[in-house]
This record gives C-alpha cells, sequence and structure tokens, in this order.
C-alpha cells in the first residue's frame, strides 16, 4: 500500500482525445477505501483499493477493460454482397429472362422450353459458383489475419480488499490499484501514485523510441505528456511503480486511437475503381447492343419471346463470366509471390495499389533504420573515423594500430554495464540479446567486434566501484584493477555527454601520449562534437585516469557516495558517436523508388536533426539537394529571402506543420520532392497523408505504433510492420511486412505494377473472343441463318478453356522495366482505356469472329449447305414439324438432322475460337515488346494454358460429344485447322502492330493501337 | 463551362511519354483542376451532366465530334476502312478456297443426312389430320396439298420428262459427274384408289383419308440395299382395334429400287421421288388414333429416340362423321 498524491489534472479541456475521463484520485478512492497511513510522520490516509464487491460493481457498469474489435460485416452481407457484385446482376437478369421465357413457352406448349430452364439454373449456377468463389477467397485472406489479432491474455497485480492478487486484465476496473514492474505490459491507463525509476516505452503510442520515465509528477496539462500517466498496452521498461485505473477498455487513450481509426472511411481501392470501370463498360456494351438487337428483332417482325431469347444470347455473349474469378486468382497468386518475399497482402485488392503508389510516407525507426543503436563514428588522435554499420558486421575496418584506439576501447570495454545474456556463444555478436539501455548494447557489441570476448576483459580487469550515469551527473564512472600485474595502478575509466567530459579533463591523449588541453585542440574537439552531432548522431566522450599506485594502494577503499578519487583533471581519450543506421538494403530501395518515380516521405516523431541525418543517409534527401536553411546558410542570407522553389528538399518540424493551412501543407508537398517530416504527432501524421491525397496521388504509409493507426488507414495501402507492429497497426493496415524492410514495399511496387500490366493483358485476351461470341448472334438475327454457337457452349468457352489461360498470364514477366517509369496516373492511366476496348472488339474480336464463321460455313458446306442457302434459312430450319428441308443439292433433312449438324456447327465454332484464342493467348503476352523479344517459352504457365485449352475442347468434342444436352459433338479432325490462317493472321498482324509502337513512338498509331 | 472531357475517352497520352506532350499535359492539369473545383463544390449535377455529354458530341472550342477532330475521324474510320476491306478480301479469298473444295453435285459429307427420314402430305404444319367428313371446309385443304404435291406426278408430265425404268433393280448411270441423269417415271396413277384421278378427295369425303409417305432425299444413297424398302403402319400407342385395315399402294407399300440412287438436283433435275400412298379404309371414327408407318429394310434406322422422324412417322388422324 503506497502514498495517495493528491494532484488533481485540472485542464480536462486541452485534451486532444474527446471523451478521455480523468478522474482524479480523490474521487476514486472514496473515503471508506481509505485507511490511515501506518507510515509514522504521515498524517496523509492511503487507498487500500477497491473491495471485490465495488470491483464487481463497476465491472457490470464499465464493461471488461479490453477494447472493442472493430465492426466486421456479418458473413452473410459479404457473401451476397458477391451474389450482386460485378456482371453477377446482369447474369441474373439473363437467367430471369430465361425462366420468363421458359414459362412462356411451357404455356405455349414448345418443345424445347426446357433447354431455357436450364439455361436460367446455369446462369445462376455461374453467379453462385464465381460468388462462392470470390466469398472463398476473401474468406482465405481474412483469415491469414485472424492468427495476428489472437492476443495472450494478460494478468496484472491488483489490490483488491486490501491484498494483492493476480487477476486477468480485463477484469480490472476504474479505481483499481495496480503495480506495475519493469517488463510488464500496462493493463490499463495508469494514474500514478508512486513510481521508482519507472520508464515506459510509449513508442507504439506517440511514436518516441526514447524510453519515458514516469513519476507521480504531474508535469504538463495534456494527458499524453504528462509524466504521471502511463498508457494501456505500452511497456514498462525498468522500474516499478503503482497507480490507479483511471481508463479502461474503450476510454483509454489507445481505445480512443482505435476508434478514431475505425472512423477513417475505408475508401475503394485503385484496382476496385479500375475494375468497376471495366465492368461498367462490358455492362454497358452488352446493355446497348442487347437492347439495339432487341428493338432490331421485334421491328424485324421476330416475335418478343424470340427477342428476349437473343436478348439471353447477346448478354450471355458479352459478359466475360470466368473474368472476375480469372482477377481474383491473379491477384492471390500474386497475394502469394509476395508473401514470399515478406509482403503480407490483408486486402487481395492491395496488391495493385502498391503498384500505382505515388507517394511512400515512411516510418523512419525499425522501417529506414535498424531500430538499435550501432556506433558509427569515433574521433580520437584529432581525427574522425568512420564504423561500419552494417546489420551483419564481423569486423570493423578503420585504423586499429594507434595507441589511443588501444586506452579508448578499454574504456569503452570497461565503463559499461550492459551484459550478454549468458549461452549466445553461437550467435552472431549483432544477433545476441544484451541485457542494458541501447547505447551500451552498441557498446558492447562494437567492443566484443573489435576485441572480442568483452566479458574476459572485463574479468582481468575487476571492477571496484561503479557510479551509473543519472540525469545530474551527465557520466557514469568505474575504476577498475588492470589486467596487467606489473602495473599496480587503478584505472579509472568516465564516460558521458562530451561537454561534461572535456570539462573533467586537462589532458588529451594524441597517438597514446598525454598532451595538454590547450585552446587548440579543444576547438579540435568541439569541431569534431558539432561535426557529429551535425549527423543526427548521440555522440559520447570518454576519458580515463590511471591512479598513482602511492596515493590509491591496493587496498583503497573506494567510495562513491563521497567519491573519494579524483573526478577532474582526467585525460580525454576521444568521442564515439552513434546511430540508429539505415539498414543497408534502404539506400538502394529508395533510389528504386525514386527512379519508379515514387516519392518517398519520411514522417517521424524523431529529432529534425536525426531525421535530415538519416535522410541523407538513405537517398531521401539526395546528395546535392538543399533545404531552405541550407541555402540561407550557404548563401549566409536569412531563411525568409532565399526563394522556396530553389530548395529541393524540405525539413518540416511538427510545430512549424501545427501551424500551417492546408495551402501552405499542399505547397510544400507540391514543391519540394525530398520532403522529412520530424517531431510529428498521430494527427500529424494524418494531416501528411490526408494532403498527399489531395495531390491525386496514391498514398502508401508505413507504420508500427497505434499511433499510426489512423494514418494507416487513410492511406490507400497501409503497410504495418510485422515484427514491430502492434495489434492495432496490423489491424488497420492492408499490408504487412514480415521482415520490417523498406526494400520490401519495393518488391511490393514492383509486383504491383506487374500484376496491372498483366491484368491488362487478361482483360485484353478475355474480352476479344466476346466478339467473336457476340457476332453470331448479330448474324443470326440479322441474316437469318442457322445458329452459329450456343450459349451453353458460350459459357464452356468462357469458363471452361479461356480460365486457365488468362490465369496464366499472371506469371508474365514484365516487358521492360516497369520500375523505370512513373506510377501510373489514379485518372487516366485506365485499366481498360479505348485503345483496349477498341483493339480488343473491333480488331483482333473480328478478325476472331471471321476465322470462326469460315468454320462454321465450312461445316455446312461440306454438308450439303452452301452459304448462300443458309441465308435468310432460320425460320424453316428452326421450324420442328419441317422435316424435309431441302439443301443445296436436293437432300432432304429431318429437324434432328438439323439440330445435330448446327451442334456441328457449335462445335467448330467453339474450336476455332478455342485455336484462334491459343493466338490471342501468345500476342497478349506482350504490348509493346515482339513476342521474339519475350520469349515464347520462358513463361511455361502459358504453355500449360494452351495445352489445357486444347485438351478442354479435345475432351468436349470427342468425350462429351455424345451428351446431346452439352450441345457438342465428335468433330472432323480437319475443321480444327480451319481458322489456322485467322490464328497467324493474329499473331502476324499485332507483331506489326507492335513493330509500329515501337519504331515510331508518339504517333498516330502509337497514340491508338497502345493499350 | 468549358471542355471537362471524360479522361477515359479521347487518346490521350499514356503518362509514358516525353516532354513533347507537356502542353497536353498542362490542358489536362488545368482540367483537372477544374473538375476539383467540381468535385468541391459537390456532386455533378444533372445539368452538369448534360452539358458534359454535349460537349462530348460535339466540343465547338476543339471542333471535336465525340472527343475526335474531323481529321483524326477521317484517319481512324479510313484505317478501319482499310482493315475490314482486308478482312473481307481475305474472307473471301478463304471462302473462294471452300467451294473450289467442293463437288456441285455430291456434298462431300452425307453422313449427317443419313439414313433417310420420313415425311408424309397432306402437310399443314402438323402431324394431326383432322377433319369432319360431312363439312368439306375441313378436309379440302389436306385435298388441296395432295393435289399440289402431285402435280409433279401427273402421268403425262412423267411420261414427257421421265423415262421408264425396269423395275427390281437400281438405275445407275455411270458417266461424268456432271453429266444429266434421266429420271424414272413415277406416275400418279400408280397410287391408284390414292391417286386422286378416281376420287378427287382422296377418301377425305368418305372417312377413308389418304395420306402420302415419302422418305427423304439422299444424293447416291442406295435405299434398301437391293431389297426394296418396305412400309408398315400400326397404332402407336392404345387400343390395336382402332386401325383395322390399310392400303398400300403401290406395289404392297414399297419403294422400288429403280428410283435409287439419286444424284442430286443439279443433274438430277426431273427427279421426283417415289411414294407410298397409305389408304385408311377402315379407321375408328370420332376419336385421335395416333398411327406410326415406319420404314422397312437394310440401312433403315427407324428407331432413335432422338429423331422422331427417322425412318418412322407419327401422326393422328381424327375423322368425324
Amino acid at each position: 500500500m503506497h502514498i495517495i498524491a493528491l494532484t488533481i489534472l485540472r485542464y480536462e479541456s486541452t485534451l486532444k482525445i474527446q471523451g478521455y475521463r480523468l478522474w482524479t484520485i480523490k474521487s476514486l478512492c472514496p473515503r471508506e477505501e481509505r485507511e490511515k497511513s501506518k507510515v509514522p510522520g504521515f498524517k496523509y490516509e492511503v487507498c487500500i483499493g477497491l473491495t471485490s464487491a465495488r470491483a464487481a460493481e463497476i465491472l457490470a457498469r464499465d464493461g471488461p477493460n479490453a477494447l472493442t474489435p472493430p465492426k466486421s460485416t456479418p458473413e452473410i452481407i459479404k457473401f451476397l454482397k458477391q451474389m450482386v457484385g460485378g456482371f453477377s446482376i446482369l447474369l441474373w437478369v439473363g437467367a430471369l429472362l430465361c425462366w420468363i421465357a421458359f414459362g412462356i413457352q411451357v404455356a405455349q406448349g414448345v418443345a424445347s422450353a426446357f433447354d431455357n430452364l436450364y439455361l436460367g439454373v446455369v446462369l445462376a449456377l455461374v453467379v453462385i459458383l464465381t460468388g462462392i468463389f470470390a466469398y472463398y477467397q476473401e474468406a482465405k485472406s481474412t483469415n491469414i489475419m485472424a492468427s495476428f489479432s489472437k492476443m495472450i491474455p494478460q494478468q496484472a497485480l491488483v489490490i483488491r480488499d486490501g491484498e494483492k492478487r493476480e487477476v486477468s486484465a480485463e477484469q480490472l476496473v476504474v479505481g483499481d490499484m495496480v503495480e506495475i514492474k519493469g517488463g510488464d505490459r500496462i493493463p490499463a491507463d495508469i494514474r500514478l501514485i508512486f513510481a521508482q525509476g519507472c520508464k515506459v516505452d510509449n513508442s507504439s503510442l506517440t511514436g518516441e523510441s526514447e524510453p519515458q520515465s514516469r513519476s507521480c509528477d504531474f508535469t504538463h496539462e495534456n494527458p499524453l505528456e504528462t509524466k504521471n500517466i502511463a498508457f494501456y498496452s505500452t511497456t514498462c521498461l525498468e522500474g516499478t511503480a503503482t497507480g490507479m485505473v483511471i481508463n479502461t477498455g474503450d476510454q483509454t487513450i489507445i481505445g480512443r486511437i482505435a476508434s478514431l481509426a475505425s472512423g477513417v472511411g475505408n475508401e475503394k481501392t485503385p484496382i476496385a475503381i479500375e475494375i468497376e470501370h471495366f465492368v461498367h463498360i462490358v455492362a454497358g456494351v452488352a446493355v446497348s447492343i442487347g437492347v439495339l438487337f432487341f428493338i432490331i428483332a421485334v421491328s424485324m417482325k421476330y416475335k418478343v419471346l424470340d427477342s428476349i431469347i437473343f436478348l439471353i444470347g447477346i448478354i450471355v455473349a458479352n459478359v466475360p463470366e470466368g473474368l472476375l474469378a480469372t482477377v481474383t486468382v491473379s491477384l492471390s497468386l500474386t497475394a502469394k509471390r509476395m508473401a514470399k518475399k515478406n509482403c503480407l497482402v490483408k486486402n487481395l485488392e492491395a496488391v495493385e495499389t502498391l503498384g500505382s503508389t505515388s507517394i511512400i510516407c515512411s516510418d523512419k525507426t525499425g522501417t529506414l533504420t535498424q531500430n538499435r543503436m550501432t556506433v558509427a563514428h569515433l574521433w580520437f588522435d584529432d581525427q574522425i573515423y568512420s564504423a561500419d554499420t552494417s546489420e551483419e558486421q564481423t569486423t570493423q575496418s578503420f585504423d586499429q594500430s594507434s595507441q589511443s584506439w588501444a586506452a579508448l576501447s578499454k574504456v569503452v570495454t570497461l565503463c559499461n554495464r550492459a551484459e550478454f545474456k549468458p549461452g549466445q556463444e553461437n550467435v552472431p555478436i549483432m544477433k545476441r540479446v544484451v541485457v542494458g539501455d541501447a547505447s551500451e548494447t552498441a557498446l558492447l557489441k562494437f567492443a566484443e567486434v573489435i576485441l572480442g570476448d568483452v566479458m574476459g576483459i572485463r574479468k582481468r580487469n575487476r571492477k571496484l566501484a561503479e557510479i551509473p550515469f543519472n540525469s545530474t551527473n551527465k557520466f557514469q564512472l568505474s575504476i577498475h584493477e588492470t589486467e596487467d600485474p606489473n602495473d599496480k595502478r587503478f584505472l579509472m575509466v568516465m564516460k558521458g555527454a562530451p561537454e561534461r567530459i572535456l570539462e573533467r579533463c586537462s589532458t588529451i591523449m594524441i597517438n597514446g601520449e598525454e598532451q595538454p588541453l590547450d585552446r587548440e585542440r579543444a576547438e579540435a574537439f568541439q569541431t569534431a562534437y558539432m561535426e557529429l552531432g551535425g549527423l543526427g548522431e548521440r555522440v559520447l566522450g570518454f576519458c580515463h585516469l590511471y591512479l598513482p599506485e602511492d596515493e590509491f594502494p591496493d587496498t583503497y577503499p573506494f567510495d562513491t557516495d563521497s567519491m573519494n578519487f579524483p573526478t577532474s583533471n582526467l585525460c580525454f581519450v576521444g568521442l564515439l558517436s552513434m546511430i540508429d543506421p539505415p539498414r543497408s538494403t534502404v539506400p538502394d530501395a529508395v533510389s528504386k523508388c525514386r527512379s519508379a518515380g515514387i516519392k518517398v516521405i519520411m514522417v517521424t516523431g524523431d529529432h529534425p536533426i536525426t531525421a535530415k541525418a538519416i535522410a541523407k543517409s538513405v537517398g531521401i534527401i539526395s546528395a546535392n539537394s538543399e533545404t531552405v536553411e541550407d541555402i540561407a546558410k550557404r548563401l549566409n542570407v536569412p531563411v525568409e529571402q532565399v526563394n522556396k522553389e530553389d530548395a529541393r528538399a524540405a525539413v518540416i518540424n511538427g510545430m512549424e506543420l501545427k501551424d500551417m493551412t492546408t495551402e501552405q501543407l499542399d505547397e510544400i508537398l507540391i514543391n519540394h520532392s525530398e520532403i522529412v517530416f520530424a517531431r510529428t504527432s498521430p494527427q500529424q501524421k494524418l494531416i501528411i497523408v490526408e494532403g498527399c491525397q489531395r495531390q491525386d496521388a496514391v498514398v502508401a504509409v508505413t507504420g508500427d505504433g497505434v499511433n499510426d493507426s489512423p494514418a494507416l488507414k487513410k492511406a490507400d495501402i497501409g503497410i504495418a510492420m510485422g515484427i514491430a507492429g502492434s495489434d492495432a497497426a496490423k489491424n488497420a493496415a492492408d499490408m504487412i511486412l514480415l521482415d520490417d524492410n523498406f526494400a520490401s514495399i519495393v518488391t511490393g511496387v514492383e509486383e504491383g505494377r506487374l500484376i496491372f500490366d498483366n491484368l491488362k493483358k487478361t482483360i485484353a485476351y478475355t474480352l476479344t473472343k466476346n466478339i467473336a461470341e457476340l457476332c453470331p448472334f448479330l448474324i443470326y438475327i440479322i441474316a437469318s441463318v442457322p445458329l452459329p454457337i450456343g450459349t451453353i457452349t458460350i459459357l464452356f468457352i468462357d469458363l471452361g478453356t479461356d480460365i486457365i489461360p488468362s490465369v496464366a498470364l499472371a506469371y508474365e514477366k514484365a516487358e521492360s522495366d516497369i520500375m523505370n517509369r512513373r506510377p501510373r496516373h489514379k485518372k487516366k492511366d485506365r485499366l481498360v482505356n479505348e485503345q483496349l476496348a477498341v483493339y480488343s472488339y473491333l480488331q483482333i474480336g473480328i478478325i476472331q469472329s471471321i476465322g470462326a464463321f469460315l468454320a462454321y460455313f465450312t461445316v455446312y458446306a461440306e454438308q450439303g449447305w452452301l452459304p448462300n442457302t443458309l441465308l435468310g434459312l432460320r425460320v424453316n430450319w428452326e421450324d420442328d414439324y419441317y422435316n424435309d428441308i431441302e439443301d443445296s443439292y436436293g437432300q432432304e433433312w429431318t429437324r434432328y438432322q438439323r439440330t445435330y449438324l448446327q451442334w456441328t456447327g457449335y462445335t467448330a465454332f467453339f474450336v476455332s475460337i478455342t485455336i484462334q484464342q491459343v493466338a490471342d493467348l501468345i500476342i497478349r503476352k506482350t504490348r509493346r515488346n515482339s513476342i521474339f523479344q519475350q520469349g515464347l517459352l520462358r513463361n511455361k504457365v502459358i504453355w500449360v494454358g494452351i495445352v489445357s485449352q486444347i485438351a478442354i475442347a479435345l475432351i468436349l468434342s470427342y468425350g462429351l460429344g455424345s451428351v446431346t444436352a452439352l450441345n457438342f459433338t465428335p468433330l472432323r479432325v480437319q475443321y480444327w485447322f480451319v481458322a489456322m490462317p485467322y490464328a497467324i493472321l493474329i499473331w502476324v498482324y499485332d507483331e506489326i502492330r507492335k513493330l509500329f509502337i515501337r519504331q515510331y513512338p508518339g504517333s498516330w498509331w502509337d497514340k491508338n493501337m497502345y493499350y | 463551362a468549358s471542355s471537362s472531357l471524360g479522361c477515359s475517352s479521347g487518346p490521350s497520352g499514356s503518362g509514358r511519354r516525353g516532354p513533347e506532350n507537356k502542353d497536353e499535359e498542362r490542358a489536362q492539369h488545368s482540367e483537372d483542376e477544374q473538375e476539383k473545383r467540381k468535385e468541391k463544390m459537390g456532386k455533378k449535377t444533372l445539368a452538369d451532366v448534360i452539358q458534359e455529354m454535349k460537349t462530348f458530341l460535339w466540343n465547338s472550342e476543339k471542333r471535336e465530334f465525340m472527343g475526335r477532330t474531323a481529321q483524326s475521324w477521317g484517319l481512324i474510320l479510313l484505317f478501319y476502312l482499310i482493315l475490314y476491306m482486308f478482312l473481307a478480301g481475305m474472307f473471301s479469298f478463304c471462302m473462294y478456297g471452300l467451294l473450289l473444295t467442293l463437288s456441285p453435285y455430291t456434298p462431300t459429307y452425307r453422313d449427317r443426312v443419313s439414313p433417310p427420314g420420313v415425311m408424309i402430305r397432306p402437310y399443314l404444319h402438323g402431324f394431326t389430320i383432322a377433319f369432319n367428313v360431312s363439312e368439306p371446309s375441313t378436309w379440302t385443304p389436306y385435298v388441296n396439298s395432295m393435289h399440289h404435291f402431285l402435280q409433279a406426278y401427273d402421268d403425262n408430265i412423267q411420261e414427257e420428262k421421265n423415262i421408264e425404268c425396269p423395275a427390281g433393280q437400281y438405275f445407275v448411270q455411270d458417266g461424268a459427274e456432271s453429266e444429266e441423269r434421266k429420271a424414272c417415271q413415277f406416275k400418279r396413277s400408280q397410287l391408284q384408289n390414292c391417286s386422286g384421278i378416281g376420287d378427287p378427295t382422296f377418301g377425305y369425303s368418305t372417312g377413308q383419308p389418304c395420306i402420302l409417305l415419302k422418305m427423304n432425299r439422299i444424293v447416291g444413297y442406295r435405299a434398301g440395299y437391293g431389297t426394296p424398302v418396305s412400309v408398315n403402319c400400326a397404332i402407336q400407342k392404345g387400343n390395336e382395334s382402332a386401325l383395322k385395315s390399310v392400303d398400300f399402294y403401290p406395289g404392297n407399300g414399297t419403294f422400288d429400287l429403280m428410283y435409287y440412287p439419286y444424284y442430286g438436283k443439279l443433274t438430277h433435275v426431273n427427279y421426283t421421288s417415289p411414294l407410298v400412298a397409305l389408304h385408311f379404309t377402315d379407321v375408328k371414327k370420332n376419336d385421335f388414333v395416333p398411327i406410326q408407318c415406319r420404314l422397312n429394310g437394310e440401312g433403315i434406322v427407324n428407331d432413335v429416340a432422338n429423331d422422331r422422324f427417322l425412318g418412322r412417322i407419327t401422326f393422328t388422324l381424327s375423322i368425324r362423321m
């Protein structure tokens, strides 16, 4: 039980997060829960915590201490959405028309009425099956996420009924007294009433990477800033504390942010918009052609019922039934491929979003950097040395021959409290787990790499006394025996803030010699210190002193409280500077982004200098670009006088951002290509994202903390870190980087762009044959020839032979370096543009139709029906009673003989489309390059597609040719080759098209023929 | 409001082009801004949409019709004209090639048309022959149909155009394919009571109707493979006694071999299909009597479920007195 500090938070209105309750300790700890302090001399009362009964009461009132999961759409709604989305409506209309036709025909007693019933059922089945498929795909990717959000039940140490007990954190209520210690996760928002050396990691909440100390002092009006509140889901790094729960569950800061995130609307992904656009085009074409020909048919004196049946045929022919499923499969294939490269995609459509990304707002810590302090520079002998900061360092290559280095290394090794956890001898040094803070860890690992066996060295130089670092002294000191048995002197080593260390020194070591620290030397120190500080690095000074043997004999009792040893006139040894270094893959990735036309903006909570340094080292600010401040400094003029457009780079502080209007922010985003936002808050991150989106950019945001979740949600694609990321961030994100590595984003961009290109190809491939399916109906209506291809047969193309080939196009390699072009413009570079539709429909589609009609005419002519006989034949042909129609040779045909011939015609037409689709598939491999440049055999899956296509056609014709319901017949072998010249024509024509596009870029041909 | 052409229409640059279309970009930019301003003002009103449609149809500033200038339309139409003319030429060439491979006398394949189907006359778009003996208007259409059909079989026409052939054997005429073939006489009078000569009403006026049965023609088909194909009729389903007697003409209801093979309508111009007349002398009256007549002979198929006219025919007689 602890003493209550009755500090009252008065300024509730300053709180950014609306509705955050600030209980006073007084109100939370009613009289009956207090008792007189037993501590002598204290006249305050102490809080004995809640009684179980009272806790249960409050629990019943407030609910459990857990975040309400975001509202999810009921499964049945999701399922139904799949049933009516895309082309489904059109197909439902088709099915409905079929059943209406069936009803009428049954009433009229037409023998073939049931065909329409079956067709309607088939159409409905198609919709339902593709719906189930899409639903299943979506559910599968959601399931990946479910595993992420599983949280381990947390325990909390709470004082109830006057005694400590462990309860599940969910049971905590407002007013509960809880105790926390280093390593614990804070179980609720807690107002501290007792703290001892308590430090918390608020990085997931505020983005500050430094541990924050906590005490009972009320230091700020803003609950986020004040030191006496610890927040739910942050971690206590060290020390202990006791506090009173002031908010639980959704009322906590985290809960507020989470609800802020869920309040941010989910906009449609770019690919969803593109697919919708495409669906509109196709549906528009289908409906307008359907209605047009319905009118034509009616005015040509066809019966209305017949016209309805034509309408069904036209709809079925126009709608690429299998395409949406194909797109889903292609996207999920890419998602799988990306998951292999450590990009886990939650939402399938986000696969492509990354490809159209034009701005990446990247977090610094952990994403761009390694998220661990590493020694970057050393200064000794009046010279700055750089250290290797890569992830896998095994040696350091700077000059280690100097005696000064020997001295410095000794100080670094000995004046250090960090230790490796035991049992890691076989683990690479950089990966070993260390007990100690970030700087000391960095120094320990640095020493271990160079000297090896630091622990051994420390053992040989026994530590006699130690003063740990504290914020008043700003230094750390220890006294050691030396490992040289002949040297009986003690070695005192000290490290700390460089200026403080220098103050205590009178000499400086140069090339192993102690030299007086004169003004010149001190200035050299200043220059080096400023330079390293200017790199955004954390600089530490090191000094030592060999205590004279006579004054400090073997048995000298060192006392750290009275400091009975000299702490001035020491010998300065050197400086070491540390930084959280960029990941080695990042600079390359950033330059790739740049050449891909993607603007990389750094948004960090860190200090501007550090942020700028990292930005420079990874290339976010390129070597030769300057900020307004840099120009001002170079020209030696005030900042206001600098022409802002001269500066390519900009470093914006969170404080500046706070005072900016939207217009000013827009101006910055437009005028500067290299931008760093430092010291930004979660709300500001959201503002930045919105600013980018106002520029019509597709914005990707990376983040790991809870504070990032609103921005992640707001972004077109939110990318959460898999290792460092909080659950809230992962929930809000569309994609998760499993290795927290920025370079993985570049891979994602590449895959995203590739899938966009390949979807274009898939759609072009699929749309082409729609014309070959549609023309038969149009000719049938206009010229009254026997029907060249049946509705069921069309479905066998759309959902049979064409499926695997169109998926195979997703495996196509990029034609050129897709990372060397700009991201596509959201509104101009459409997935399906005019050129694509026109080229597929009016050129290749027409060639295909002609090829297929040739096969149709061939089949009929060789059986005795010459083309001229066919014209206008339809009414007699379809007359069930007319069983002796004469053909061109005077032979007489029964109705069934004609029907069977008609099915043979269907099969020939079907086979011809299939054969030409093989050519279509091959030409669609590239949009610009020659097939021979692309490599005919490089994409093996295409060949799997071609084989499958032909195999399915063979099975349908010869295997299922006897099943009358399917309307296929075994086809004579030669009919398979009738459309061959047209297949070749398609290939040759497309090669010519591509040749001209390559030869005359920007020409009329290029503009009209490149899709 | 000036142009705010839909971005998807027109051959707008696809963003990968160099600096040569900077102007275009700038223009596009101002358009974007306009769009943005519109978006800010809220959703597009109907008037806006109509205005947009109007500008799309005819943009007087740029002199564009549906997003293309006259020159652009000219070029694109010329391109399609050339392309389609080429395709039409290629298609015509292919069709010409196809027709070259075809014989004008004999179809390449005859597997879909054989074995032969069967039809009857009178044929008035249906297979129910229903009439009332006492009301001539109910049966005159049938009689007319018969007369019309049998015109070509008039004895004098047959004698004039066709030759008499030896019965009981195929009338094979070898020689060049293009040579004109002779046809064998099938005189109407051979149908005796059903010829319509003695009784111009073909028995309809007495409730003993005649029905003519015709085997479908197939080029080169030798019906029966040496044995003449014969016809028999029976009640399809139901009481056998409803059909007491049927007379067949000529020759007990057989198709004589001499009428085969058929050489196609180009060379076998005067060919008349042989007929078998069925004289239903005693059929149950005032009832629907379903009758099925089948061909019988070698090579004839008359029991395929799908095709109810292959080697057989079913019709219903309904004679009211």
